[in-house]
């Protein structure tokens, strides 16, 4: 056992600080004038020097570079494999009821609908295997307040990076992009989404494939009719959202939940033509015509900006649609 | 409810929301990683213990990291998680004594010796560091966190629940310990430059 050194014990603290370097203002002064006088304390004070010395030799020895760069190695693959399981979602009020989003590293996953006997123990959320959920606040919240913002009108487009991962198949992608394509104010069929993505007899196929819509709003399934302008369904039975979620795009519906339909004769007709030319619903046949082939549209702006003319025959410059 | 439509030609700003105020990940490690590594090293002997608690450091880091404020010391919070995470981990001491064992053969093999002019301080930074294996684990995270990371007594406190005082209080114990432990052997002469006697002036 090594004698107990001999410090005088009210300056102890002090001096220890001041030997390493570490003391407060005031305490070096102390220390100064003590040691000055104390001859045991300023052997100790120069033991500590010693020490101190000892611990600079000890920050400065270089630590192995190879043993660095393999932890990072493992870093790298272990961050790799948790960005791509990360999910973090958060669930908001909203005049549709309470939404859950959920997003990942690569863009927005989930937009799901909590109401109706749903909430996050049943969400889709928690059947996805393979991913660690956790709640998320700013970042969500950005998202959020942008989706406010396009449910009140004030914004037409919700640029969000997406992850289609948790579609089921490659078909459901391909039908989830062709219908993100839709722009804002535009109607058109499931048959009109089969045959955009080249399976044109696969109508019951699309629509099947957009009741399972990860990401109702974001892809705008909304957009997407039966041929005869029947609204026929919306993530199971919500068709009084599809309904809310038309009209803020000044599309109406007329008629009540299984019966309701859009009005066509407040729409803008497309039918697919080289001259590329967009007509008023009383122009001919057209409002006749099944919807897919023929695209609703909204305003004569959303025309204008697809790169449509007015009709030569019924002109909707000279004769807009009433608001 | 809903107010009428806007003209369609208002387009929503591009923003890049995934990036949101936050600065990239990617930079934070590197920026960090390497010192987090050293300081796991240093406090856990292991090179396989480091290796692990580094990677689990940053791992829980990620999951955190967007909810930092702009001006977030992103370098004492990062300590704060390796120190929490090398708490748990040694929690059960029996896990703590096989560390110290270990330690002995292990750091000088991975240990690379440094420059010529270290090389009197061979045997005594040896003995330190032994010594500092040997202390209780807050003085040696604290002791390390200070002495060897240069971080102040208020981080020190926040990666160890208490105050800067007790902060301190931690790395004068340890300083003890090791001059009780280095008593009797012959230790290089202090520079005499190395630190002023006073690291600021009163006033």
């Amino acid at each position: 056992m090594t004698r107990r050194p001999q410090v005088c014990l009210e300056i102890e603290r002090d001096l220890v600080a001041a030997a390493t370097g570490d003391a407060e203002p005031g305490a070096a002064c102390r220390v100064e004038q003590h040691i000055d006088s104390c001859g045991a304390c300023r052997g100790e004070f120069h033991r500590y020097r010693e020490i101190e010395g000892v611990v600079g030799a000890l920050r400065r020895v270089p630590s192995a570079v190879d043993s660095v760069a393999r932890a990072r190695e493992g870093l790298e693959s272990r961050l790799a494999d948790l960005k791509s399981r990360l999910v973090s979602y958060r669930v908001f009020p909203s005049p549709l009821g309470r939404i859950l989003i959920a997003r990942s590293e690569h863009g927005v996953s989930l937009v799901e609908y909590l109401d109706g006997g749903t909430d996050l123990r049943t969400s889709r959320l928690r059947r996805v295997t393979g991913v660690e959920l956790q709640e998320d606040g700013a970042e969500i919240e950005a998202l959020y307040r942008e989706l406010m913002e396009y449910l009140r009108g004030d914004r037409t487009r919700l640029e969000w990076p997406l992850d289609l991962r948790l579609a089921r198949s490659d078909f459901h992608r391909s039908v989830l992009r062709a219908t993100a394509a839709i722009p804002y104010g535009a109607v058109t069929s499931y048959a009109g989404i089969a045959a955009e993505i080249g399976k044109p007899a696969a109508a019951r196929a699309v629509a099947q494939a957009l009741r399972w819509n990860p990401l109702p709003i974001v892809v705008p399934c909304h957009r997407i009719i039966g041929t005869s302008g029947a609204l026929t369904g919306y993530s199971g039975d919500k068709i009084g959202l599809k309904q809310q979620l038309l009209a803020v795009e000044g599309i109406q519906a007329i008629g009540t939940r299984s019966e309701s339909r859009v009005a066509r004769n407040m729409l803008y007709h497309y039918a697919r033509n080289d001259q590329h030319e967009y007509c008023l619903p009383t122009c001919g046949d057209i409002a006749r015509r099944p919807i897919g082939p023929v695209t609703l549209l909204a305003s004569r702006e959303l025309a204008g900006s697809m790169g449509l003319v007015p009709c030569r025959d019924c002109r909707p410059d000279l004769h807009p649609l009433a608001a | 409810m809903w107010r009428a439509r806007r003209p369609f030609h208002i387009r929503a700003r591009a923003v890049s929301l995934l990036m949101m105020g936050a600065q990239p990940f990617e930079t934070i490690v590197g920026a960090h990683h390497a010192e987090i590594y050293r300081y796991l090293r240093r406090v856990t002997s292991r090179t396989t213990e480091a290796e692990d608690l580094s990677q689990e450091t940053f791992l829980r880091a990620y999951r955190a990291y967007r909810t930092l404020g702009p001006d977030a010391n992103v370098r004492a919070w990062l300590f704060a998680i390796a120190t929490n995470l090398s708490r748990n981990h040694f929690r059960s001491e029996k896990r703590r004594r096989v560390a110290h064992q270990a330690m002995s053969v292990e750091s000088r093999e991975a240990d690379p010796g440094g420059p010529e002019h270290e090389a009197r301080f061979g045997e005594a930074r040896t003995l330190l560091e032994s010594t500092v294996q040997g202390l209780p684990l807050r003085q040696r995270l604290a002791f390390v966190m200070r002495k060897i990371h240069d971080l102040d007594y208020e981080a020190i406190g926040r990666s160890l629940d208490c105050s800067a005082e007790s902060a301190r209080a931690h790395v004068f114990q340890a300083l003890r310990k090791i001059r009780l432990n280095l008593d009797g052997h012959e230790l290089p002469p202090a520079g005499g430059v190395e630190h002023p006697l006073r690291m600021e002036q009163p006033r």
